[in-house]
């Protein structure tokens, strides 16, 4: 909101005030407003207010080619844009008819879950903050920046890597990058006791966060819940096993949940989750060296590219909820509509708003950063 | 998806007129029906074949045709398919009737879209601004808004003037082809 | 919830247990930039020899970041394909996703490791930035995201084109080549990435990358009608052209050329001949101008004038010595690699805008230059160049030995001649080629077998003909010499020929440059034939004009001197094509153009 369109409100002496959290405030992911009606320290109504990071990208995507719109799509979703670009690509090879090499796919599952790792760390560091613990914070985002590294080695780009393409991944993996992701995931293993003790295991947290934002498993599946919330309520669902993608058919993994639905349960599946990542990694490690082939099918020149005409909607699991995107086209070298559902659609606007009221002053920040709310995808 | 869910989708929209059913995978189904019969179907969907998540509204504009095409995607835990829901209004007077009372996350996707496009939706709870708040223009995803010509009107640039160019200009160079030539 | 299996829980010492932090190392990150990785998607570098300013990359830019400038003092060669233009890139608008690097077609643009570049407010013009060869700021980074083999985003390769096998197209004259099907021209057409190279290169600048870009959208009428901008010449020109195109085409740096010769032959073959007729008939005039143009020679150069004069309501009269239009378009080249129908269609089209062509009238016999000039407001000369020259070797005289393009006008003709059991064609050109495969497939028609030889002064790397023609020729069973100079033909004491003696070749220029062949006399061979065809060079027969017209013009060693617009030192005589220019179909009709151009003004 501009500041010369802030009205201030005037009320008579009362207990009620309305306090305006964010757009710039450390407890808020990202740029987003929420506008609090509290009564001493108790919310009783709550509006979200977004827009601060619109950037028009479904406009923006219409008016350039396909292929170069694979810049502007993990933009998008900041902590976790792999998803992003997976999906348009997934999208368009859907419409094409496009074989993607089995090679390029196990490099995509492996991106995917390497950016999920990163996520969560970011999530649950996040998290940790918004209780006052910024040490877990730290350790966050300092061991989120050595997957950042693996992913600068692989695709050239540290967060935005701009390395999926309609058919593949444009670079085939440099030599070693294995090995040295599998050392990552081992010193990952290494440093959960830590996080542990210090977080998870805390009860300073746990009392903080337990029966925080609680929601049940019908007012999870009533309000259009997805991702690592959901299954916090009990409700076993994943992309990736329900609709799948790629090669997860072919991958073991497992699918936490908690019964618990309030904010301690959300953190403990992504605790979880971290370890099924890793697990899926190692696979991956395991299966790659014995793939042969090209690591993208040959596309035609990219402006001269007419993709056929036709929609497809593609949901990947993104480290936030369901991703999906709807790409139409009319035959031409652009897309006619691209619509992008991100995760946080749902948990950043109407179930934060319906969980804020209730909880406490305190909590609002803890109960968005266990939402994993993203901004950026809500206002795209 | 199992067999007598099958056959049961199948018998309830072969009970509905004007629809119009494509398999488009195992996974994904593309109806077509016309606009007033489409909350009942979703209704359907809801209650007897257990699609209780909606995935997504999208809207498309067919400024040609002059319609815009409403998407609703839903999803089924139990069968694991989702159904596309594809229905036309038309763009003059852009009024259709909210489902909010099925689905809750429609009451998200309706502001978006009537922010977006326009389109006011009948009975959702709210449609206020939410992410245009302080836009005063047409609503911006309609395609006869043309952003790149907003941009330059509003918004003045610059021109670069850096030192290399200045020499190569006193040499008898200079730009050429400049971007926006040739988009 | 859940019991987390927690290595240490529930244990006294847990606390004590955070000493051992003391220990373990601080995350640090040093103050310095620290390397980037290999792949790493850093600032621009561009290396100016090899790029050749073809401005891809500012097409595929997605944030519309690059900007063309053109730099004085840098190479520029239509003909190569190389401009005197480089990206300048603006980094307040670039993301660095590296499509610039990945569609580069010469591989000249690439991502280093450098990230690190501060400014203050009022130095923000550092943002746009020239790449060159030495960096951002002149400092060494290595490259970091640089084209690879798998990363490419143009296709390198050619669609299939297909053509008849050697054992087939022996036996006959008919086409060798099939011609693109429509899925392969669209699929050939999209690798066109509209640089222009070829528009630049062309001596007609033939409007290739706007009718490839017809062609790819299916629209096969607006790439006819964009041919005709500049070439009415194209069922011709997409068969034999010389391709100046595709010698300049970017893909070509490193890949296979875009087949725009073949692509023009796609449109103009799939198009209908009155439809043809009708496009070409857009932008008549509709009046009369009362005008007159006298053209001589119904060859592409001729009656390409005669096309542009038409339809600017001038009246047209064409005068051919032979009875059929085409010059050495069908008088020199074979129908298997130009078939005569395919002639008549384009100068079908001509004529029926209304140009009088009239066959048979030989100027300087029929009419002379003089009734021309009164006559006529503008006469253009167009004859080419019908007569072969000799090497004049001793016995070249001959009966037996024929100069080459008579041979291939008598086998355009039908006339009868002697097909000799075995030939040896002097020359390695293409009227050499196409000579010694016209009389391979005679020789296979009537006794059954081929026996042909070329002896040509070059040696193979440098040989004038074109790479297909050595190849098909090869695969048609005809035995090719290289560094072969003819010394004399042999006549037996008959009186008959019984073959060419040659002799190695040393070199073939002077110091100079001058052509000035060096022999080695003790490098001699024997090839015996009933026939030698001597295919060395063309030369014009001028006996046309009559003497008095003859010393009245301006020659120049031997050909009629010309100015740059065409006209000779009559103020009313043209002359354009072959006998003007040398022998190319291309120029001969950049060259009706540019007659045409100058006798409008003329005119009006």
């Amino acid at each position: 909101m501009r500041p010369e369109n802030y009205q201030a409100i005037n009320q008579p002496p009362s207990n009620e005030f309305e306090l305006n959290f964010g757009p710039n405030h450390p407890g808020i992911e990202g740029n987003y407003a929420f506008r609090v009606k509290l009564n001493g320290d108790e919310v009783t109504a709550a509006r979200a207010d977004a827009g601060y990071l619109h950037r028009g990208f479904e406009k923006l995507m219409e008016g350039r080619l396909w292929i170069q719109n694979i810049a502007l799509v993990p933009r998008i979703c900041v902590p976790d844009p792999v998803p992003m670009e997976v999906c348009y690509s997934l999208a368009i090879e859907e419409l094409c008819g496009l074989e993607v090499p089995v090679r390029a796919q196990w490099i995509r599952v492996m991106q995917l879950e390497m950016s999920r790792l990163a996520a969560h760390l970011f999530a649950f560091g996040g998290h940790a903050a918004t209780t006052g613990m910024y040490t877990p914070m730290f350790w966050g985002v300092a061991d989120r920046d050595l997957i950042l590294d693996r992913f600068e080695e692989l695709t050239g780009g540290r967060v935005y890597s701009i390395y999926n393409i309609p058919g593949g991944v444009r670079r085939e993996v440099p030599d070693g990058f294995l090995e040295r992701l599998s050392n990552l995931l081992d010193y990952l293993e290494s440093r959960l006791p830590d996080y542990d003790s210090l977080f998870f295991t805390n009860q300073v947290f746990i009392r903080r966060a337990r029966d925080v934002g609680t929601m049940t498993q019908e007012q999870a599946l009533k309000w259009g819940v997805t991702g690592p919330p959901l299954r916090a309520t009990g409700l076993e669902f994943d992309v990736r096993r329900d609709d799948p993608y790629l090669v997860y058919e072919q991958i073991d993994f497992d699918i936490p949940t908690e019964p618990g639905g309030d904010a301690l349960s959300r953190n403990l599946v992504r605790r979880a989750e971290l370890l099924q990542s890793i697990r899926i990694l190692r696979q991956v490690i395991a299966r790659l060296p014995t793939l042969k082939g090209p690591v993208r099918c040959p596309i035609p020149n990219p402006l001269a590219w007419n993709v056929p005409a036709g929609e497809s909607y593609t949901r990947v699991e993104s480290s936030k909820g369901e991703l999906a995107y709807y790409v139409v086209s009319t035959g031409g070298d652009k897309p006619y509509r691209v619509h992008v559902r991100g995760p946080s659609a749902m948990h950043a606007v109407q179930v934060l708003e319906k969980l804020a009221v209730g909880a406490r002053l305190e909590d609002i920040a803890q109960i968005m950063f266990s939402l994993d709310a993203c901004p950026p995808e809500v206002d795209r | 998806m199992s067999k007598e869910l099958n056959l049961w989708l199948d018998k309830l929209l072969n009970d509905i007129e004007n629809v119009k059913v494509e398999r488009k995978s195992s996974r994904r189904i593309r109806i077509d029906v016309e606009s007033d019969a489409l909350p009942a179907l979703l209704e359907l969907l809801q209650g007897h074949a257990s699609y209780v998540h909606l995935s997504a509204i999208s809207c498309v504009d067919w400024v040609d045709a002059g319609e815009f095409e409403l998407v609703y995607h839903v999803w089924s835990y139990e069968t694991r398919s989702l159904v596309s829901a594809h229905t036309r209004i038309p763009r003059e007077p852009g009024i259709y009737l909210s489902i909010y009372d099925l689905y809750e996350p429609a009451g998200f996707f309706e502001r978006d879209i009537h922010e977006m496009f326009g389109v006011y939706f009948e009975g959702s709870p709210d449609m206020e601004k939410f992410i245009l708040t302080e836009w005063n223009g047409p609503p911006p995803m309609r395609k006869e808004f043309d952003s790149e010509a907003f941009v330059n009107q509003t918004f003045e640039f610059e021109d670069y003037r850096p030192q290399w160019l200045q020499d190569i200009e006193e040499e008898g160079g200079g730009i050429t082809t400049r971007p926006e030539d040739v988009r | 919830m859940k019991d987390i299996p927690y290595k240490y829980q529930g244990s006294i010492l847990n606390p004590l247990r955070n000493l051992g932090f003391f220990s373990r190392k601080p995350v640090t990150e040093p103050l310095r930039p620290r390397e980037a990785s290999a792949n790493y998607r850093g600032f621009h570098v561009n290396d100016w020899g090899l790029c050749i300013g073809c401005s891809t990359c500012q097409k595929v830019c997605d944030n519309a970041a690059i900007t063309m400038v053109r730099i004085p003092g840098l190479e520029e060669d239509p003909v190569k394909g190389v401009r005197n233009e480089r990206p300048a890139i603006d980094y307040g608008r670039c993301c660095w996703c590296g499509l610039c690097v990945d569609i580069c077609p010469t591989g000249s643009i690439s991502l280093t490791r450098e990230y690190v570049h501060t400014c203050r407010e009022d130095e923000l013009d550092s943002y746009f930035v020239l790449p060159d060869p030495n960096g951002m700021h002149g400092e060494y980074f290595p490259k970091g995201w640089a084209k690879t083999e798998d990363a490419d985003l143009v296709d390198l390769e050619l669609q299939p084109m297909q053509e008849m096998d050697a054992e087939t197209r022996i036996d006959s004259f008919d086409e060798i080549v099939a011609g693109f099907t429509g899925q392969h021209a669209i699929v050939e057409a999209s690798r066109c990435v509209q640089c222009g190279m070829c528009h630049d290169s062309c001596p007609a600048h033939m409007h290739a990358p706007e009718y490839i870009r017809h062609i790819w959208e299916g629209n096969v009428e607006a790439a006819v009608r964009e041919i005709y901008r500049t070439n009415p010449f194209a069922h011709i020109c997409g068969r034999v052209c010389t391709r100046r195109c595709e010698a300049a085409c970017s893909i070509g740096r490193r890949g296979d050329p875009v087949a725009i010769r073949w692509l023009k032959r796609y449109a103009m073959d799939s198009v209908s001949a009155e439809r043809i007729r009708e496009i070409a008939a857009e932008g008549k005039v509709d009046y009369i101008s009362g005008k007159k143009v006298a053209i001589i020679g119904a060859g592409p150069a001729g009656l390409t004038a005669a096309f542009d004069l038409v339809k600017k309501g001038h009246e047209v009269n064409v005068f051919e010595a032979l009875d059929r239009p085409g010059g050495m378009t069908r008088y020199g080249i074979p129908e298997y690699r130009l078939p005569y129908d395919r002639l008549d269609a384009d100068v079908e089209v001509i004529a029926s805008l209304g140009v009088n062509i009239q066959y048979n009238t030989r100027i300087g016999s029929d009419i002379i230059m003089a009734d021309l000039e009164r006559d006529y407001d503008a006469v253009v000369v167009a004859v080419g160049l019908q007569q072969g020259r000799s090497t004049r070797i001793p016995g070249s005289d001959h009966p037996q030995v024929h100069a080459a393009v008579s041979l291939l006008r008598k086998i355009t003709l039908n006339e009868a001649f002697e097909i000799p059991r075995s030939a040896v064609v002097i020359g390695g050109g293409n009227v050499a080629m196409d000579i010694a495969r016209s009389l391979a497939r005679k020789q296979k028609m009537v006794f059954g077998e081929v026996n042909m030889t070329v002896a040509a002064l070059e040696d193979f790397e440098h040989f004038l003909a074109d790479p297909e023609e050595i190849r098909e020729s090869r695969e048609e069973g005809i035995e090719l010499l290289d560094s072969r100079g003819p010394s004399t033909c042999r006549i037996n004491e008959r009186g008959e020929l019984e073959g060419l003696a040659t002799v190695g070749v040393v070199s073939i220029f002077d110091e100079q440059g001058r052509f000035a062949p060096q022999y080695d006399n003790s490098d001699a061979q024997f090839h015996p034939a009933d026939m030698v065809i001597e295919a060395i060079g063309q030369m014009t027969d001028i006996s046309l004009f009559g003497d008095e017209l003859t010393e009245r013009l301006e020659w120049n060693r031997g050909r009629l001197q010309v100015d740059d617009i065409g006209r000779t030192s009559e103020s009313w005589l043209w002359s354009a094509g072959d006998m003007v220019n040398g022998p190319d179909v291309i120029h001969a009709v950049a060259d009706g153009h540019r007659v045409a151009a100058s006798i409008e003004e003329h005119l009006a």
